[in-house]
């Protein structure tokens, strides 16, 4: 028995363990349900309780936490010690790729990707398993969680050994492998995908702690107990971080769509792009409905919703991307696993819904819609819309489908309007349902970071009225200044307007009392903001002020790109080696640029390439080349090199303000971090920020 | 008294944000559809309807000229399943890195009177899984 075949056995023995301790621990809590009492009610009850006094779901989770880290192990040595025989390592690496990028190739195919997701649920759940908190929790809620998490790790178990072992092996032994990918051979790309699934895994404890707690308690949680408390201690930090790390990954595939792919853009609302911002949208409005639950004890049942909904989308998402079920630019195979994923998204968004109905109701009705409460509630709900819509315009042919499928029993007033052919929605469609809400967030920015939580009777309250006043002169004054400037699109007028008006207030608000900046909530809070205040502005001007120039220009000629000059000074070819033994890495052209504006001011220099790999040879592959500018920031693609007449043809684009998207999401990204601490001092910042409930 | 004028409100903010992006989405879908088609779909289809499409198809062997004078590319269209049903493509534009024979594409655009397609966009699939390139 080789290495491999006993990998695949753990992984399977992992999935037999899991779903036994499921029923066990199902059938246990059932007869409890059913005798209302605890302990055992037959003999077999008996026998199932002294079971579970060993705690089995928690050694289950240890044991699929190892197994996964041990298979994880095998398949690295395997791509460390280039092991062709196993065809996922044959498939996604070669000799010639750096050790570096055999080690990342883990996670270059869909199997490795699978298995690097479960790994990092089950890590969580076994951290969580021996933590204090765990310990804490009442037998009940301990036991429900057990359920939960080891069906999840049930199902990822499955998924490795039916549908995408990675350790299947091929019946020779090549003397080479495939090689990875050269659009993957970069930085951007080789963190993009884990972070995105380790933002994906991420939700999935809390969803599952947050629901035990629900079901172990029907009565009613305790808001405010022991048991919430430490609870909730557990899930906030573990939501912020995956919200973090899914926040980075979406951001890093866009900017390396608009450094690696080099068509210009950064954002093309693929079905594979819309599918990773579905769980994006999900946890954003939980992040701020959560807020409500926090500090004032409100929409409990909302919340556990909205956390479980996170990681339906997460699995929703998975099943978009990989089932093929809608066209895409991205050709995943098709290995069977769409099915289950779907399947197990129902499943999980069935339980997500039902469950918290059995919860009794506790909190009280919201503030008025003016409140701080209404502005965090009107934020969830832009984003949840931003969300749906997305989730229908990706859908929309499958929609359509269905419902040609099903026209014969539908009115015929609504029959007749069915298309006959497959239709779908063009790129414009997103921009012209997403932008405006989105803007509406910016809106809603230039009022939130004043928000007190209370109004005094009779009166709306804010911290500085003043600056309030200053920041909606501001836009106002903004508005009419972009518009002389030649801004006329509307949305994008409103977007920049607001955008630059909240970042003041922002600023403004940290400057008048410069203490805010110690005080962790405000500082994370209004930062992340900030950043999303730049990214708004950013996608604002360089959405629809894009200026895109192709120019065919021989050795020392010059073109014209809008207001700038391009001369290509020199065309190179060359060889770049890697490694110490000097392997020839990729062979590759260069146009140098030489960029200055119509008045003749030298503004920069540009070099880029276009490479073509060894194992790649009949494709090539660009590299782009920018002059970073926090203002216009030029982008130049070399297309090609005409050999006969040594010219260069040259895609070059002026993006105006595109950095301040990667500045303002590095910010959102971090600064939900700073709240990570905050922990200790939860039960005193209650006590200080906690006023008795609205009468 | 005062809590129930309060969800009132929220429910009549929610019907107001509700019925405005109601508007957006159902005016961005008669705006904003186009045709979905493959190339057999989209040859059963009058000229004349195909004024704003995306085609699916994998790009034909024969053929492949670059534009003369300027970026851009015309080709065949080949059908995924049936290869036999073709369409002239006609693209002007930088062409993209993967572009090659036998690779899947996806053009929008519309059909010219004479029957060649005309792609604003040109897009080729990544696909996740590199054949070693000998093979094909």
């Amino acid at each position: 028995m080789t290495i491999y075949a006993f990998a695949s056995a753990l992984i399977r023995c992992g999935f037999f363990f899991s779903c036994a301790t499921a029923l066990v621990i199902l059938t246990e809590l059932l007869l409890l349900e059913k005798t209302g009492r605890e302990g055992p009610a037959s003999p077999i009850g008996a026998r199932l309780s002294t079971l579970l006094r060993y705690d089995a779901g928690r050694a289950v989770i240890l044991f699929s936490a190892a197994v996964l880290t041990t298979a994880s192990a095998i398949l690295l040595l395997a791509f460390v010690t280039c092991d062709f025989v196993v065809e996922y390592v044959a498939q996604y690496s070669d000799l010639t790729l750096p050790l570096f990028y055999r080690i990342t190739a883990f996670w270059a195919g869909q199997a490795g990707s699978m298995l690097f997701w479960a790994l990092a649920v089950s890590l969580g759940g076994a951290a969580f398993a021996m933590s204090k908190t765990y310990r804490s929790l009442s037998l009940r809620t301990r036991q429900w969680f057990c359920l939960l998490f080891t069906s999840v790790m049930a199902f990822f178990h499955m998924l490795l050994s039916v549908w995408v072992n990675p350790f299947v092996l091929l019946d020779f032994t090549p003397a080479d492998g495939m090689g990875l990918n050269p659009l993957l051979q970069d930085p951007g790309m080789i963190f993009h995908p884990p972070l995105l699934l380790l933002g994906y895994g991420g939700f999935a404890l809390p969803a599952c702690l947050a629901l035990a707690q629900n079901l172990g308690t029907r009565t009613g949680i305790q808001a405010g107990g022991d048991e919430d408390k430490a609870v909730q201690a557990a899930i906030r930090p573990i939501v912020l971080v995956s919200w973090s790390l899914l926040s980075t990954g979406i951001i890093l595939g866009a900017w390396w769509a608009y450094m690696e792919l080099g068509w210009g853009g950064y954002w093309a609302w693929d079905p594979v792009e819309n599918a990773s911002l579905l769980p994006w949208f999900a946890a954003t409005a939980y992040l701020h409905t959560s807020v409500i639950e926090r500090r004032r004890g409100k929409l409990r049942r909302v919340n556990i919703f909205l956390l479980c909904l996170i990681t339906v989308c997460a699995f929703f998402a998975t099943y978009l991307v990989r089932s093929g079920v809608v066209q895409s630019l991205h050709a995943f195979g098709d290995s069977g696993i769409g099915a289950p994923l779907l399947a197990f998204a129902l499943l999980f968004l069935f339980i997500a819904a039902v469950a918290p109905l059995a919860c009794a109701r506790n909190g009280e009705t919201l503030d008025e819609v003016t409140s701080r409460e209404g502005l965090l509630m009107m934020a969830s709900w832009l984003l949840l819309a931003v969300g749906a819509i997305i989730l229908i315009a990706t859908l929309w042919p499958v929609i359509l489908n269905g419902l040609r499928g099903i026209s014969l029993y539908l009115p015929a007033l609504l029959s007749a309007k069915i298309p006959q052919t497959p239709m779908g929605l063009e790129a414009s469609f997103y921009n012209r349902t997403c932008l405006p809400l989105l803007a509406l967030l910016s809106v809603l920015l230039l009022f939130c970071p004043g928000r007190v939580w209370k109004d005094k009777p009779g009166r709306v309250a804010f911290l500085h009225p003043r600056i309030l006043y200053a920041v909606l002169a501001l836009a106002g004054i903004g508005a009419i200044c972009l518009w002389a400037a030649g801004i006329r699109h509307p949305v994008a007028l409103l977007a920049a307007a607001c955008s630059i008006a909240g970042i003041f207030g922002i600023i403004l608000h940290f400057a008048a009392k410069p203490s805010r900046l110690a005080e962790k909530s405000f500082l994370a809070a209004h930062v992340t903001h900030l950043g999303l205040l730049m990214v708004i502005l950013g996608v604002a001007f360089s959405g629809p002020y894009q200026q895109k120039y192709t120019l065919e220009l021989g050795r020392g000629q010059v073109g014209a790109a809008g207001r700038y000059r391009v001369t290509v000074n020199e065309l190179y070819e060359g060889e770049s080696r890697i490694g110490a033994d000097g392997r020839p890495g990729y062979r590759f052209l260069e146009a140098e640029l030489l960029i200055s504006s119509d008045k003749g001011a030298r503004v920069g220099k540009l070099s880029p390439q276009r490479r073509f790999y060894a194992k790649f040879e009949r494709q090539s592959y660009a590299e782009a080349a920018t002059i970073f500018s926090p203002g216009e920031e030029i982008y130049a693609v070399l297309l090609g090199v005409d050999e006969e007449s040594q010219t260069a043809s040259l895609a070059v684009n002026v993006n105006p303000l595109v950095n301040w998207l990667w500045f303002g999401g590095a910010l959102m990204c971090i600064f939900p971090l700073v709240l990570l601490r905050r922990r200790a001092r939860l039960p005193d910042d209650i006590a200080q920020t906690a006023r008795p409930p609205a009468e | 008294m005062r809590k129930k004028s309060g969800k009132r409100l929220y429910l009549a903010a929610l019907l107001l944000f509700l019925s405005g992006v109601g508007y957006l989405v159902i005016s961005g879908i008669s705006e904003n559809s186009v045709y979905f088609l493959n190339v057999s779909e989209a040859l059963a289809l009058p000229a004349e309807k195909l004024q704003a499409a995306r085609l699916f198809g994998t790009v034909g062997e024969e053929g492949i000229a670059r534009l003369e004078n300027r970026p851009g590319v015309r080709f065949q269209l080949e059908d995924k399943e049936n290869t036999s049903r073709t369409l002239w493509v006609e693209y002007e534009g930088p062409v993209p890195d993967t572009f090659k024979a036998g690779a899947e594409v996806i053009v929008e655009g519309r059909l010219e009177p004479q029957s060649s397609f005309r792609a604003q966009t040109l897009m080729t699939k990544c696909p996740s899984k590199y054949r070693k390139e000998n093979r094909s």
